[in-house]
């Protein structure tokens, strides 16, 4: 596939040994494009933030191998491994995360410095991400004093502050309510499409999502079931291109026009998009497979 | 850059000032010691203030305070023929009560014959050489003995009058009088007998040559520089003093770490996620470490400004309170702390530092 960001290989992780151990992930394998938002699902005990772990290079795997961005960082020593965390992974936390004690800038300058950016560079830098995220009157909050949904936000500027290509969220949306919730589920599927801030080069962003959350299923480009460690797809989700919703391949009504198709999630969808196609087509590959 | 550790320090400023506090009154202790220590040390020093760059002594005088000499004025007057010897001014000198107002207070009184040829200046006249029937005392003498100028002090029959209470000067071993050269005859006792002899060298001629052809030329007399003749009541005071020192440095220095450290350790416990988070994100170890040790420093450099002018104050309040407390803060002992403090920021670091290092990054994904 081209532009592939992230390739998942044969990865097996066992806690504990003898008769206790716990085969957490399970010769799971995949691979994920830029501007793709892939999504895993699963029961608690499952093994998925364990996978995500193991991708963001926090984990070493019992077995397989992990390529980020055409770098294997299960060949990596934990030196190595410092700058790949730095630079080429976005992490986005349930609990936030944030550093309490500075301001929501200082958390996104902060590892803008640690990638040895500073000064003017780095607070506009801070700034920009911040504005683009509807933060401009939080920008010197304690990040303590913000609200959930804030903080979220906070916590995603901070995981682009270094430009990664691959951004890893487990349960971003699991401390907030609705509202918020969908408002941080597209913004990570901006993220994924466009890269999620201006100004930068290549685009699109390989977004890995961690959810028990059913709603998220809409804006997911793909959806993976995970279930005593192993992976199994569920669903190519695309977008209908009239409604907008996200809708599963596989369970979607489809239609060929001129060679393409396209998936919508009822048949009235379909009826009004071959009424005036060029309504719906204009600037877009959404709905098309 | 973020300050970070300026941050997590200050984000709890009671336990930030509780912390403080801890590394100040460890540096207070350090300095006031050795703030004492060089204040005591400099006694003896009114031996190398006097005009002479000699002290010629009975042959077997240990030092000024604790054995007596005794010299024929005729010893003198051969001393004085030696070549460099430009005066020989005989001295009188012994511990002696002085009674004040109802009290009697233990002096070092001194005497010298100016009539010998002593060069005299206005400074030597106002500090050494009283009028005869008065005594020049200095501050601390004065607050022990309530004694001011004007008042009589009582030595036996003889009843001087206060010319003038000088500053205090470096003497806390004992407070220093000066008198007229025959009034000490009358209150000592002695004709022809004088204790010391302070000899002037001759601006041409090399202090140590004279010393040895004085030495040379009477076995019986034992020759000083000032600065030996001072070193040698200082001795007294280095051989008690400095072990004392030694241990009251050490306990402040081992109670500042002790300080600094839990204090680092327990606020980088506190924020073991927030490291983790750090190091989840791209954190390298330097970079952990040097937050660490960036709080443990700015953690011990407010302590250590807090407990250098603590220590001002004290030795201030403990002067006015005890007029012995005397006291010298010098630079080099300043820098010497203050290095100290930095030693201990380092020292009080590294387990804290070892437990960032040990901060598993996965932590950040268990809720």
């Amino acid at each position: 596939m081209n532009d592939e960001l992230l390739r998942v290989s044969g990865v097996t992780h066992v806690f504990g040994r003898g008769a206790a151990a716990v085969r957490a992930v399970d010769g799971v394998s995949l691979a994920v494009p830029a501007g793709q938002l892939l999504l895993i699902m699963g029961p608690s005990g499952s093994g998925k933030t364990t996978l995500l772990t193991i991708i963001g290079g926090l984990l070493r795997p019992t077995s397989g191998s992990v390529i980020v961005n055409g770098v294997e960082i299960t060949a990596l020593s934990e030196s190595q491994l410092v700058p790949v965390r730095r630079r080429s992974v976005g992490f986005v936390f349930q609990s936030f995360n944030l550093w309490e004690s500075l301001t929501a800038r200082e958390n996104v300058e902060l590892p803008l410095n640690m990638a040895g950016v500073g000064g003017s560079r780095a607070r506009e830098r801070a700034t920009q991400l911040l504005e683009e995220r509807g933060l401009a009157n939080r920008l010197n909050f304690r990040s303590r004093d913000l609200s959930g949904g804030e903080k979220q936000r906070v916590s995603i500027a901070r995981a682009l502050a270094n430009e990664p290509r691959v951004l890893l969220a487990d349960e971003p949306t699991a401390n907030l309510d609705s509202t918020h919730g969908l408002e941080i589920m597209g913004l990570l599927r901006e993220i994924a499409r466009s890269g999620g801030s201006s100004g930068e080069a290549g685009a699109g962003r390989a977004v890995i999502v961690v959810s028990h959350d059913q709603r998220i299923r809409e804006v997911a480009d793909r959806v993976l079931w995970m279930e005593d460690g192993r992976v199994r797809d569920i669903g190519h989700v695309v977008r209908d291109p009239v409604c907008g919703m996200g809708v599963e391949v596989d369970r979607a009504v489809a239609v060929v026009l001129e060679g393409r198709t396209f998936h919508f999630c009822s048949r009235g969808c379909s009826l009004e998009f071959l009424a005036s196609p060029e309504r719906f087509l204009a600037g877009t590959r959404e709905g098309r497979s | 850059m973020v300050p970070v550790a300026r941050r997590n320090l200050f984000a709890e400023k009671g336990r930030f000032a509780i912390s403080v506090a801890g590394v100040a009154f460890a540096v207070l202790l350090i300095m006031t010691v050795l703030a004492l220590y060089r204040g005591w040390s400099r006694t003896g020093q009114i031996f190398q203030e006097m005009p002479g760059q000699l002290w010629v002594v009975q042959q077997g005088t240990s030092d000024p305070f604790h054995s007596v000499s005794l010299l024929e004025r005729a010893d003198l007057e051969r001393v004085a023929s030696v070549s460099g010897v430009q005066t020989v001014v005989p001295v009188l000198s012994r511990q002696m009560s002085l009674g004040a107002t109802g009290s009697e207070e233990s002096v070092r009184l001194m005497a010298l014959d100016a009539s010998a040829g002593l060069p005299v200046t206005p400074e030597v006249r106002d500090r050494f050489l009283p009028d005869r029937g008065t005594i020049i005392i200095e501050s601390i003498l004065s607050r022990q003995s309530g004694l001011h100028e004007g008042d009589r002090a009582e030595f036996g029959d003889l009843s001087l009058t206060v010319a003038d209470v000088r500053p205090a000067g470096s003497e806390v071993l004992s407070q220093f009088a000066f008198v007229n050269f025959e009034d000490a005859k009358r209150i000592f006792g002695v004709g022809g007998i004088v204790t010391y002899g302070m000899v002037v060298v001759s601006e041409d001629a090399g202090v140590p040559a004279v010393a040895a052809a004085i030495a040379d030329q009477n076995p019986r007399l034992k020759v000083y520089t000032d600065e030996e003749f001072a070193t040698s009541i200082r001795k007294e005071i280095d051989e008690s003093f400095i072990p004392v020192i030694a241990i009251l440095v050490a306990i402040g220095f081992v109670v500042g770490a002790a300080v600094v450290g839990l204090t680092i350790y327990t606020a980088t416990i506190e924020r073991t996620r927030e490291f983790g988070v750090m190091k989840a994100v791209g954190g390298s170890a330097g970079f952990l470490y040097r937050i660490v040790l960036s709080q443990s420093a700015i953690l011990t450099a407010a302590g250590f400004v807090a407990g250098l002018l603590g220590s001002l104050v004290v030795a201030d309040l403990a002067a006015r309170a005890v007029p012995e407390f005397a006291t010298d803060f010098q630079a080099r002992d300043i820098a010497a702390v203050g290095t100290a403090a930095l030693v201990m920021a380092v020292i009080a670091s590294l387990v804290p530092a070892r437990r960032v290092n040990s901060i598993d990054p996965a932590i950040v994904f268990r809720a």
